[in-house]
């Protein structure tokens, strides 16, 4: 980092602080605008196959009337009356009246602040950070400065969240108080909503007021965006960094965070599911984010369902495969690597060709062959399948990472008197053991992973690998999404250990395999 | 561990030699038996049968006869199967839904060679008749299951829904009504016109408006005038906004997860909806069923599904070998529909018999099996006996899904009816 | 160059024997059956008949759906290889990068490759629906949104959320394949780069792309062969529906064979999928390895 001249840095330092006041004076203003607002409808009634003005519509009406009498003391009731009207197939007309009575109300952050409710809390929390922020960029220090930029970020990083809070509070919070989904949390929540929209004045009749909420922020609120941003800038430019390294290295960490979030997420929805109950999975309200109960016996339930077993069948599946693949790609790799001879090209294009064809398109190929040799629903026939669609990757793997390591050592070894094979087992392979390793994890997950060639070809039900073994909780009659997911998660956990094991060969290995293509 | 690998190979490969030294005085019979519901495979092959399973209590028996039973998804039986017929290794009893073309290539054998007369005569006669070509009968039926019109009272009721709709006028009318109350919280109309059963959609409209798969004569005649109005009005009820979102890709068990939920206000389903919607925990839904709407003038169709049990030729043994094969088919045959075995099986897999002498048992397991039994003699079937069957069906499936997309239903019925009669 | 002498002009081709004959048998033999198949007449229960000629490819090519289908395969493959290299490529210079916590990341960024499609499939298919999927369980629950959104109300739109799998679960392999050519391109050369006053995108151009191409080509004939031939995102999550308006090739041809039991035209179009992956591919690595150092 270069450093600035004095005067530079003074001019910055004045920068700085002007920016974070005035940030800071931007943040208190924009709280105190009525910037939320608060809709409920009080009542609602819809009566259908009623007419404007015939029996039923004033009896319906009166009924209304008296009800929202109730409600003219929280603020100023609004009685709306739509109809609808419809032909009917019979010539006849059908009329449906929705009344409606609402009541609306504006207030500023201060009052969200006093009220308790959640978001509330974050708001506080957001204003605190902020004159932090900008308390510290009048300091000397540099590591306060570098804390008065993570203040001002958590800060910028709060309005969302903030947004979020306030949102998720009024639709979905109350929402499922109301459905009688949470009672435990009921009294705190309601009270403070109940003090924020009306003062404390709503007392038991929260629940009716709160019938059908429509609370929205207005764009206002994500003008707090700009304060946040300019307390950052000011600190950082206080900081005497230049700008564009610090948005950069920023830029870095949200990208990496957002990628593994992304990743992630698809995992995040096996676990969650796969501790549901039944009925949870298909939830069709989206009550809960997280498992009501959470359903360990799930796991105990799909082991009693064979899902160990099917486990253990792609265990010995994907390892004999694997072995099978290497012990003839092995030689063959060595050879494109260290010997000259006619139709090297060929064989190279013979490998690539054999990997055109879709397992699915072979099918009735594979099975006729596999019947012709005996070896139909035979663990042994999917074996020599899987490790024999993964020849190419192997070759080329291999191939690779001999050609990347001298024969130096070999033509030492031959010269000692050792034989080809001897020099290849004793010299070579420990060198390559990086590239050995990445091929071993292709050719094991792509076995591991195998589907439709294991369908046809397994009719023993014992001997099925997982990924056909987890498809009896797809049946025809229904889904078991708990069930299955549980038990995906139990296929995948294997292969993720065995690639967090490996991480650090699977890039040398590539690197010594992929360079020279 | 490059030792221990090869060790487990060696092993692995050793057992599997071991595994086609067996004796020779045994039959073995190769079975396909399709995943009705989660509990099938433990019936057949786990513990699900009072801590037995089906095949061990077959095999103690029956002495001398081995089953060698799958029990396979109905995502890959089809894949199965034809890849087998396709390298000559046709299993020996096969349960599936469509047989016509297997016997329209002489792979099957006709019933009367293996069953015993006995269980043949307690069949359903209606039933035996579905599976009849050339006056000789290729499968037997192994169960059924009838299709009703099943409504959330409350929903109607709240909606302002009097009458349960009988008439194609009244479900527009209803379906009006409860988008009207709801505003799309609640989809009045259940469609399912996936690849899994949306010939079972079409089946629902044309044959309420005295339409069909086939003519009088029992020639196809998809684009018949009463299909193209059928179709654009089931068409029309989507474009209306009436249905769930994608009828091409949510399956009927979709929509009764709907149902359940209490989102979907009527659907039409098989009789073990309340099953299913007991398994799956849905609670607190008042329903109730009634025959399917139907156009103003036509004659109401109800519509039955059934699949069915059948044996395959095997043209290499000799009579003597063929002669004890078909008596272990037909020993395979008589123990299933054996009530002990049968009504557990019917009863768990919640669908309706196809034997007469299982009826009295699960009545009297569950009363309202008498009522769908009445239902089921009124009911019509796929023309199953037709032997590009599964192409009508996939066609008719394809008509759908391009109308939801907006073709012209009677342009692409008769694009249709041309290639099938080709 | 590092080979070594061997006496008999036979002995190379004992080293590739166990290759060639595991290949021969388990990969070359179907495929010559398919062949056959292609050209001989099937039933619908599927039993094969006698040679029937150009029948199944005439059949093949005049399917209803074969236009569409080719142009979805090609929009597939296309933005599904293009758009995981793309991004793969970012990933990979993201992660090439010093930073706290690299290693997990790393471990992170592989998972989704480690993971069966069947399942990833399933997976992304629970969490796009709209009625109780878990994107909607989780944005109303954290109050992104105010009611549950139709993640597919179109078929273009599920056709898209299928690319958008396809790229997810190509990334890793693209990644780590750059990955493995960034870690090989010598310090030096940036720090010369620098020095001659080269901004990122220039040292980008003229550095760092050429020497990751090689890594990039293999990654890239590999992936256009796998995504071509992939099956079970499309397969499970709208199996082709609308009218095959969202199939790719493969599983136009696997429901064409097992659900419409039309198997002689599928095993044709399966042929033609054959001829175009070889001309594909084959074009590919001719123009990218042209100027490469010869095997």
């Amino acid at each position: 980092m270069k450093m600035l001249s004095p005067d530079r840095l003074e001019k910055n330092k004045r920068t700085g602080r002007i920016l974070s006041l005035c940030a800071l004076a931007m943040t208190v203003i924009l709280l105190c605008l009525p910037v939320f607002e608060a809709a409920t409808a009080v009542y609602t009634k819809k009566s259908p196959n009623t007419f404007k003005g015939d029996e039923k519509y004033t009896a319906v009406k009166a009924e209304v009337e008296e009800a929202i009498k109730d409600y003219e003391e929280f603020g100023d009731v609004q009685l709306k009356e739509d109809v609808t009207l419809r032909d009917k197939s019979d010539g006849t007309q059908s009329s449906m009246i929705t009344f409606t009575a609402s009541t609306k109300g504006h207030f500023s952050g201060w009052q969200l602040i006093q009220s308790g409710v959640p978001a509330g809390k974050l708001l506080l929390l957001l204003l605190i950070l902020a004159c932090v922020s900008a308390a510290l960029a009048f300091t000397k220090g540099v590591r306060l400065h570098g804390i008065a930029v993570a203040a001002g970020i958590l800060a910028l990083l709060l309005v969302p969240v903030f947004s979020m809070t306030i949102t998720r509070f009024f639709t979905r919070t109350i929402g499922t108080v109301l459905s009688g989904a949470r009672e435990a949390d009921i009294t705190r929540e309601l009270q403070g909503a109940d003090g924020l929209l009306y003062g404390g004045k709503g007392g038991d009749k929260i629940r009716q007021l709160l019938g059908s909420m429509d609370f929205s922020c207005t764009a206002w609120l994500w003008a707090l965006l700009i304060p946040g941003f300019m307390l950052i800038c000011g600190a950082v430019v206080s900081l005497n960094a230049k700008l564009s390294e610090a948005l950069g290295r920023g830029a870095l960490y949200a990208f990496v965070i957002s990628l593994c979030v992304l990743i992630l997420y698809p995992y995040y929805v096996m676990f969650i599911t796969g501790l549901r109950s039944a009925a949870e999975t298909n939830d069709m309200y989206f009550l809960n984010m997280l498992p009501v109960q959470w359903m360990w016996s799930n796991y105990g339930d799909i082991v009693r369902r064979n899902v160990l077993k099917y486990l253990g069948n792609s265990l010995i599946l994907s390892a004999g495969a694997t072995l099978i693949s290497l012990l003839c790609g092995i030689p063959a790799a060595y050879a494109m690597a260290r010997m000259k001879f006619r139709g090297k090209k060929a064989f190279l294009g013979f490998v690539i060709m054999s990997q055109m064809f879709a397992p699915v398109v072979l099918l009735v190929g594979i099975s006729r062959l596999m019947i012709g040799l005996n070896l139909n629903d035979s663990v042994v026939g999917l074996m020599l399948i899987n490790a024999a669609f993964n020849q190419a990757f192997a070759i080329w793997l291999l191939r690779g990472t001999f050609v990347s390591i001298s024969s130096e050592m070999e033509q030492a070894a031959c010269i000692d008197g050792c034989s080809i094979v001897g020099s290849l087992i004793r010299v070579l392979l420990p060198m390559a053991a990086p590239g050995i390793v990445t091929t071993l994890i292709f050719v094991f997950i792509n076995s591991w992973n195998e589907y439709t060639i294991s369908t046809v070809l397994i009719s023993t039900p014992g001997k099925r690998p997982i990924t056909v073994g987890i498809t009896q909780f797809s049946s025809f009659n229904m889904i078991e999404w708990h069930y299955l997911f549980a038990s995906a998660l139990l296929a995948t956990i294997p292969v993720v250990i065995l690639f967090l094991f490996i991480e650090k060969h699977l890039v040398a290995g590539l690197t010594s395999g992929g360079v020279k293509g | 561990m490059r030792k221990i690998v090869a060790m487990l190979l060696v092993v692995m490969m050793a057992l599997s030699c071991a595994a086609f030294v067996s004796a020779e005085d045994t039959i073995t019979l190769d079975v396909i038996i399709c995943q009705y519901g989660p509990k099938t495979e433990d019936w057949f092959l786990g513990t699900g049968m009072d801590g037995t399973n089906f095949v061990a209590k077959f095999e103690a028996e029956n002495p001398g006869i081995k089953l060698n039973l799958d029990v396979v998804s109905w995502n890959d039986v089809y894949t199965e199967v034809s890849t087998r017929i396709s390298n000559n290794k046709a299993p020996d009893i096969l349960n599936i839904d469509v047989f016509a073309n297997y016997a329209a290539e002489g792979l099957l054998l006709p019933v009367k060679e293996y069953c015993s007369e006995e269980l043949f005569n307690d069949f359903f006669p209606s039933f035996i008749a579905q599976s009849v070509i050339d006056d000789t009968v290729w499968a037997v039926p192994d169960l059924a299951s009838a299709r009703a019109l099943y409504y959330n009272i409350d929903l109607l009721k709240e909606a302002g829904v009097e009458k349960v709709p009988a008439t194609w006028a009244e479900l527009e009318d209803a379906c009006q009504a409860i988008i009207d109350f709801y505003g799309g919280e609640v989809y009045p109309w259940g469609i399912d016109m996936t690849t899994d059963e949306g010939q079972a959609a079409f089946s629902y409209y044309v044959w309420n408006n005295d339409g069909g798969f086939v003519d009088a004569d029992g020639n196809i005649a998809v684009n018949s005038e009463k299909n193209v109005e059928a179709i654009e009005f089931a068409i029309g009820l989507y474009n209306k906004g009436y249905t769930n979102p994608n009828p091409a890709t949510q399956t009927r068990y979709d929509l009764q997860d709907m149902f359940g939920a209490g989102k979907l206000a009527m659907v039409i389903a098989p009789n073990q909806l309340p099953d299913y919607l007991a398994q799956k925990g849905y609670e607190g839904i008042n329903f109730a069923t009634a025959a399917l709407p139907v156009n103003e003038g036509a004659n109401p169709g109800a519509t039955g599904v059934m699949d069915r049990v059948m044996a395959f030729k095997d043209d290499s043994l000799s009579a003597e070998e063929d002669a004890a094969r078909k008596e272990a088919i037909g020993k395979f045959l008589t123990f299933f529909y054996a009530p002990e075995n049968y009504v557990g099986w019917v009863s768990m897999e919640g669908f309706l018999p196809a034997v007469n002498s299982s009826v009295a048992a699960l009545v009297e397991a569950n009363p309202s099996f008498e009522a769908w039994l009445k239902v089921l003699d009124s009911c019509q079937f796929y023309p199953t006996s037709l032997d590009n069957w599964d192409a009508i069906k996939m066609g008719v499936i394809n008509v759908e899904q391009n109308a939801l997309t907006g073709g012209d239903v009677k342009t692409l019925l008769d694009e249709l009816q041309a290639t099938l009669v080709k | 160059m590092n080979t070594i002498l061997v006496r008999k002009k036979w002995i190379p081709y004992l080293w590739l024997l166990p290759s060639i004959v595991l290949m021969s048998v388990f990969v070359v033999f179907p495929i010559l059956i398919v062949f056959r198949l292609a050209f001989s007449e099937i039933s619908r229960a599927g039993v094969v008949g006698g040679f029937t000629g150009l029948d199944n490819f005439v059949a093949a090519v005049q399917d209803k759906a074969f236009g569409t289908v080719m142009g979805n395969t090609a929009i597939w493959v296309v933005s599904v290889v293009g758009l995981s290299t793309v991004l793969g490529f970012i990933v990979a210079m993201a992660l090439n990068t010093e930073f706290f916590g690299r290693k997990i990341v790393r471990s992170i960024v592989i998972f989704p490759w480690a993971t069966s499609l069947v399942i990833q499939a399933s997976v992304w298919n629970y969490i796009i629906k709209y009625e109780y999927g878990n994107l909607n369980n989780v944005l109303l629950n954290l109050g992104i949104i105010k009611t549950a959104v139709n993640w597919r109300l179109t078929y273009q739109i599920e056709f898209a959320w299928e690319c958008g799998i396809g790229i997810f679960v190509t990334i890793p392999f693209v990644t780590f394949c750059v990955l493995s050519g960034l870690q090989s391109i010598d310090a030096a050369y940036y720090e010369a780069a620098t020095v001659d006053g080269a901004g990122f995108w220039k040292k980008l151009r003229h550095i760092t792309l050429p020497l990751v191409r090689p890594s990039l080509t293999v990654s890239t004939v590999l992936n256009i062969i796998y995504v071509f031939n992939s099956f079970p995102i499309v397969y499970t999550i709208t199996k082709g529906a609308p009218a095959n308006k969202t199939d790719t090739m493969v599983t136009l041809l696997y429901m064409r064979a097992f659900y419409d039991q039309q198997k002689g035209p599928a095993t044709a179009m399966s042929v033609i999928g054959f001829v175009i992956l070889c001309i594909a591919a084959g074009a590919y690595m001719m123009l990218s390895m042209r100027k490469e150092e010869d095997l």
